[in-house]
């Protein structure tokens, strides 16, 4: 009875296991494909950038060498990229100033009590759907023959200079673009912030004669600081890496003005055959990126234990 | 009271004047792309005299069609797969994250978030070189692959709660894994699903630098920002004709956006709060 009883329990105990490897085959089948696709275009791409950051190829020579951390000593030697690596850090902050003002001040408007409302939310969202790449045009094309026209029309001398046409201008001209295209979404990240203010937090603080400016520091601000934090990775993310509203709109120019680090990679790997030497700028922003994505994972944790 | 209204006024002018600059380039576009050299140079805001539509004409005579339906086509088959894939590997993930590999595969794919597009932008236009992908179905494959990391991040969250017992529940009425998956987790994924469907959509259609860096070498192959950007070259000092152009090419989306606003605004932000 005994040895019936534990073969049968080992031969249940058998059975089980090969059903739950089964299973997890089949769970393990549900990862291969885009497991597979993201080490083929994803995984193995980055790695080959990082190889290639140490070798001197041009891009289409068949042969290369291998120069260990050379590029890397060169880029900071390279007055080129310290400027656009100035350009880019320039942009980034008056970005993300302008965009984080603009983005608060609208939201705390379209949060009040307001006529109109949705509309007024669909007009300013609206700018957050186009490509930059056509607002970078349509604003080229209004920097240089509508403004102009009207620059002197009425006389004033300002306007009658293409701004994008200037090296010590061009720079302003593509933050309005982008602070045009890019106040819409950070604008619904804080009213979404907003809304978690409990309403009756405001009514008790009034009652007690708090003022307007008062209740907003000490009450509104509190509840917003997650939302700014999300903000502020997105934008200098953003920032960081800036393409497209520069290739639409000076192409790099005047001179290389504008040249910021994403468009000096570009430049230099596809069109000016210094493809190893491109890698390394672009290991860089690696670098850059990375730690701020990790601030913004440390800070994600952190909002998770805050909230158990 | 008085103070009140005061306020209230301030508030309403400065809400106009924003609603007026976002507006100012959209209504030069629309109304330049009407209007002849010769009427446009006499004021650039009245309006059009008549409809004129010899400026898209000069467009559409153009790749225009092509480059439309192959924007079209790689965003339909891209999220086609993403919205497969993602929910796939977020369940599997989810339902096993005890389980050293699942871990791994999650943690691995998660990693993506350090990585800028810069870093592969250069060793991808080789890599798919050699594997003769410098065409659409290359790009719709680095679509698919760059769409994981934030989508799985996203879908795994949102499993977190929905709870296991349904697993259980299914598969005690004799489900396998696959039918769980079909009949019962996926539908309940939908809301996730619909955010990242918009996230990724807007996204893809709206990109520039894969197709730059992957399809410039040939028209027909290009998307619709490409084929904006190489417009350039084709009006010249015809501004009417471009700015016909910049429309034609925002047309999609102005009417996308004015049909399911609500769902791209929430599927944008939702994208970035989670």
């Amino acid at each position: 009875m005994e040895v019936i009883r534990t073969t049968q329990t080992q031969l249940a105990r058998k059975k089980r296991s090969i059903l739950g490897s089964k299973k997890m085959l089949v769970y393990v089948m549900f990862t291969i494909p885009a497991l597979l696709l993201y080490i083929g275009f994803f995984f193995y791409p980055t790695l080959m950038g990082f190889n290639y950051s140490l070798t001197n190829w041009d891009g289409m020579a068949r042969t290369y060498k291998y120069i260990g951390l050379d590029n890397y000593l060169a880029i900071f030697k390279d007055t080129r990229f310290l400027h656009s690596l100035g350009f880019t850090f320039k942009y980034t902050l008056i970005v993300v100033i302008l965009k984080i003002t603009l983005a608060l001040g609208l939201a705390m408007l379209l949060t009040t009590n307001l006529r109109f409302r949705g509309l007024f939310r669909s007009i300013y969202f609206f700018p957050a759907v186009l490509s930059l790449i056509t607002i970078g045009l349509i604003f080229n094309e209004i920097f240089l023959t509508i403004l102009p026209a009207i620059g002197e029309a009425l006389g004033i001398e300002a306007l009658s200079r293409n701004i994008l046409g200037n090296k010590d201008t061009a720079l302003y001209g593509i933050i309005i673009a982008n602070v045009w295209h890019g106040v819409a979404v950070p604008m619904v990240i804080f009213m979404a912030g907003l809304a978690s203010v409990p309403k009756d937090l405001h009514e008790a603080a009034t009652i007690d004669g708090a003022s307007r400016s008062q209740r907003f520091v000490s009450i509104t601000l509190p509840f917003l600081i997650p939302m700014l934090n999300v903000n502020l990775v997105l934008i200098i993310k953003g920032g960081l890496t800036v393409f497209d509203s520069i290739v639409a709109m000076t192409d790099g120019g005047p001179g290389t003005s504008t040249e910021s680090i994403g468009f000096l990679i570009y430049r230099h790997g596809l069109l000016e055959n210094k493809f190893g030497y491109a890698t390394a700028e672009s290991i860089f922003i690696f670098a850059l990126i990375a730690l701020i994505s990790f601030v913004q994972m440390k800070w994600l944790s952190k909002k998770e234990v805050g909230q158990q | 009271m008085k103070e009140n209204t005061l306020v209230r006024a301030i508030q309403y002018t400065a809400l106009l004047v924003g609603v007026f600059i976002v507006m100012i380039p959209v209504y030069l576009t629309i109304n330049l792309s009407f209007k002849t050299q010769v009427e446009s140079a006499q004021s650039f805001f009245a309006p059009p005299s008549g409809l004129y539509f010899g400026n898209f004409a000069s467009v559409i005579k153009g790749k225009f069609w092509i480059n439309l339906g192959n924007s079209l086509m790689i965003t339909l088959v891209s999220m086609l797969f993403i919205m497969v894939l993602i929910p796939m590997v977020s369940f599997a993930i989810s339902r096993n994250m005890k389980h050293g590999y699942f871990k791994f595969v999650f943690y691995f794919i998660l990693a993506g978030i350090f990585v800028p597009f810069q870093v592969i932008m250069l060793p991808v236009l080789k890599h798919m070189s050699n594997l003769h992908l410098l065409n659409q179905l290359g790009l719709i494959l680095m679509y698919i692959a760059l769409s994981f990391t934030q989508g799985i991040f996203l879908s795994v969250g949102f499993l977190k709660n929905v709870p296991i017992e349904l697993d259980e529940a299914s598969t005690i009425d004799g489900c396998g894994i696959w039918q769980t998956f079909v009949r019962i987790i996926y539908p309940l994924m939908l809301p996730i699903i619909v955010t990242i469907v918009t996230l990724n959509s807007l996204w893809i259609w709206n990109d520039f630098q894969l197709p730059l860096i992957l399809l410039n070498r040939s028209p027909n192959y290009w998307t619709l920002p490409l084929f904006i950007y190489n417009f350039k070259s084709d009006y010249g000092a015809n501004y009417n004709v471009a700015f016909a152009g910049f429309l034609l090419t925002m047309l999609p989306i102005i009417l996308l956006y004015s049909v399911m606003q609500r769902h791209l605004i929430s599927g944008l932000t939702e994208g970035a709060l989670k």
